[in-house]
């Protein structure tokens, strides 16, 4: 069972959800071409399916909308934080749902790319700290992080040839808004892969590496293609996290502690 | 209007001169309205405002300064401090593409940073305005012909549950307690609503009717351009 935030106070008395889901998400441009909330749109119907989807009872929050992407700073429609504001953000959040009764809580940060992995993220890379420090100064607090495409990466590099190699606006993320937004035109931007790594990011800006944009194959993308991601980095984040939140409770309570 | 739909080209044609981003809230709001009441209606308002004004629409921040309400669950918030950063680096990224007005309409009562983070930007940064309604909540000229208990509520009163029941009607319940605490509103100051009343209400929900909403949030539109377009000549 999943409540959301049209449930009222007394719903949440009742239920008392184990689990809370909070997607993150980031205000930039996609190319010339997509929306600016592409992140937004993603990160809203990914976590709607993950806390559906999972076992336990689950609160699943509004996206956050905003994060830290000072890398395209300065171009029309990027809103970004800096990275101790996204930390503040992240931690004050979690801490009012432990605080509350919810100690489970599962930081969906951004989408990710299949590129990264669920040890090392791509993009709001503060949140990693904001959770390890959640946990480590809050006994009983339970809190991890995600990203989809990097929980999916595997079968999502079957399924797109260039997936690994994708960070912004490839055909990964292409198929997925083309799947989300069926109505929509999705013409425009070409193919690029730039020739550095993906570290280059942390020392210039986006368009220093891609003038136009985009870090991966747009032109593979597909509307059919989108309704395999989809389905793969929901059921793939969704094992991720009941993986996680069981091993960890073997640890603690191997260690005799509280879970 | 553009918004989040908006691509950077359209940004980069269109180049809007105002953004409007809406701060809502994730708090308990008594048995019979959700938790996103503040949030809901602060993105209808603030959407309406944007299409009239050919305005950025932003995404509205959906946590705020609920600590107000105690322990209650269904409260998620942000301290202060957060939200004042939040503000401000908004404010900064609207500064570096060039966009020359922030209007910020504020769905939560609580949220008493707002004031000072406004104004210590505006003074900071003298060519880049940042605007907010002093009562967002509060169309002074129309509220008392709406509203019955005008006055008497802060909380999942009339004026909410009339909003909510225009806006979300299918979640809108039926239990509605009233309660009008006989102490001032700066009691939220030295107690949370917890304290104050359990059931989590200050105010009359009782009176609230759907056609009250849809005349109320009309009024907030209204007298949220009016302050827009005065400011913007005073500020000239």
């Amino acid at each position: 069972m999943m409540l959301t935030v049209n449930h009222s106070a007394w719903d949440f008395k009742d239920v008392k959800p184990e689990v809370a889901v909070l997607p993150l998400a980031c205000f930039e441009p996609h190319s010339n071409y997509f929306p600016v909330g592409s992140d937004q749109i993603i990160m809203s119907a990914i976590g709607e399916a993950v806390a559906q989807k999972l076992e336990e009872t689950t609160f699943l929050l509004p996206v956050w909308p905003f994060g830290t992407s000072g890398h395209h700073a300065g171009q029309p429609g990027t809103v970004h934080l800096r990275y101790e504001t996204l930390w503040h953000v992240v931690r004050d959040v979690a801490f009012s749902l432990h605080e509350r009764g919810i100690h489970k809580i599962v930081v969906l940060n951004n989408h990710g790319s299949a590129m990264a992995t669920t040890t090392k993220p791509i993009g709001n890379f503060v949140v990693k700290t904001a959770v390890r420090q959640l946990n480590y100064e809050n006994p009983g607090i339970r809190t991890i992080w995600v990203q989809p495409f990097a929980a999916g990466r595997d079968k999502l590099s079957e399924l797109v040839a260039s997936a690994k190699e994708e960070i912004h606006v490839g055909a990964v993320e292409l198929s997925l808004l083309m799947h989300l937004l069926p109505e929509n035109e999705w013409e425009g931007p070409q193919d690029h892969i730039p020739d550095v790594d993906p570290t280059y990011l942390e020392f210039g800006p986006f368009r220093k590496y891609s003038p136009n944009g985009v870090w991966g194959n747009p032109s593979d993308a597909s509307r059919a293609k989108g309704a395999d991601v989809m389905k793969i980095v929901v059921d793939e984040t969704v094992r991720y996290i009941q993986e996680t939140f069981d091993h960890l409770k073997e640890i603690k309570e191997d260690r005799g502690g509280e879970y | 209007m553009l918004d989040k739909f908006s691509s950077s080209g359209d940004l980069r044609n269109n180049s809007p001169d105002i953004a409007v981003l809406g701060v809502g809230a994730i708090e308990q709001h008594g048995r019979h309205l959700p938790i996103a009441t503040d949030w809901t209606q602060v993105k209808e308002i603030s959407r309406r405002v944007a299409e009239e004004l050919g305005a950025l629409l932003l995404p509205a921040i959906p946590f705020s300064m609920s600590e107000c309400h105690g322990l209650m669950p269904g409260t998620v918030y942000l301290k202060p401090e957060t939200l004042s950063r939040v503000i401000k680096d908004i404010a900064a990224s609207l500064r570096e593409q060039g966009i020359k007005n922030l209007l910020i309409l504020n769905g939560h009562g609580g949220n008493f940073i707002l004031e000072p983070t406004i104004k210590s930007l505006n003074r900071r940064y003298p060519q880049f305005s940042v605007l907010m309604p002093a009562e967002v909540w509060a169309p002074v000229e129309d509220s008392p012909t709406i509203y019955e208990t005008a006055g008497k509520g802060i909380h999942a009163e009339e004026m909410e549950t009339s909003m909510q029941l225009y806006l979300n009607p299918d979640y809108v319940k039926d239990d509605r307690m009233d309660f009008v605490p006989n102490v001032g509103r700066e009691f939220l100051d030295y107690a949370v609503m917890e304290e104050i009343n359990p059931e989590g209400i200050w105010g009359l929900p009782s009176y609230g009717q759907t056609d009250k909403g849809e005349r109320g949030i009309k009024a907030q539109v209204q007298s949220v351009l009016k302050f827009v377009e005065e400011a913007l000549e005073v500020l000239k």
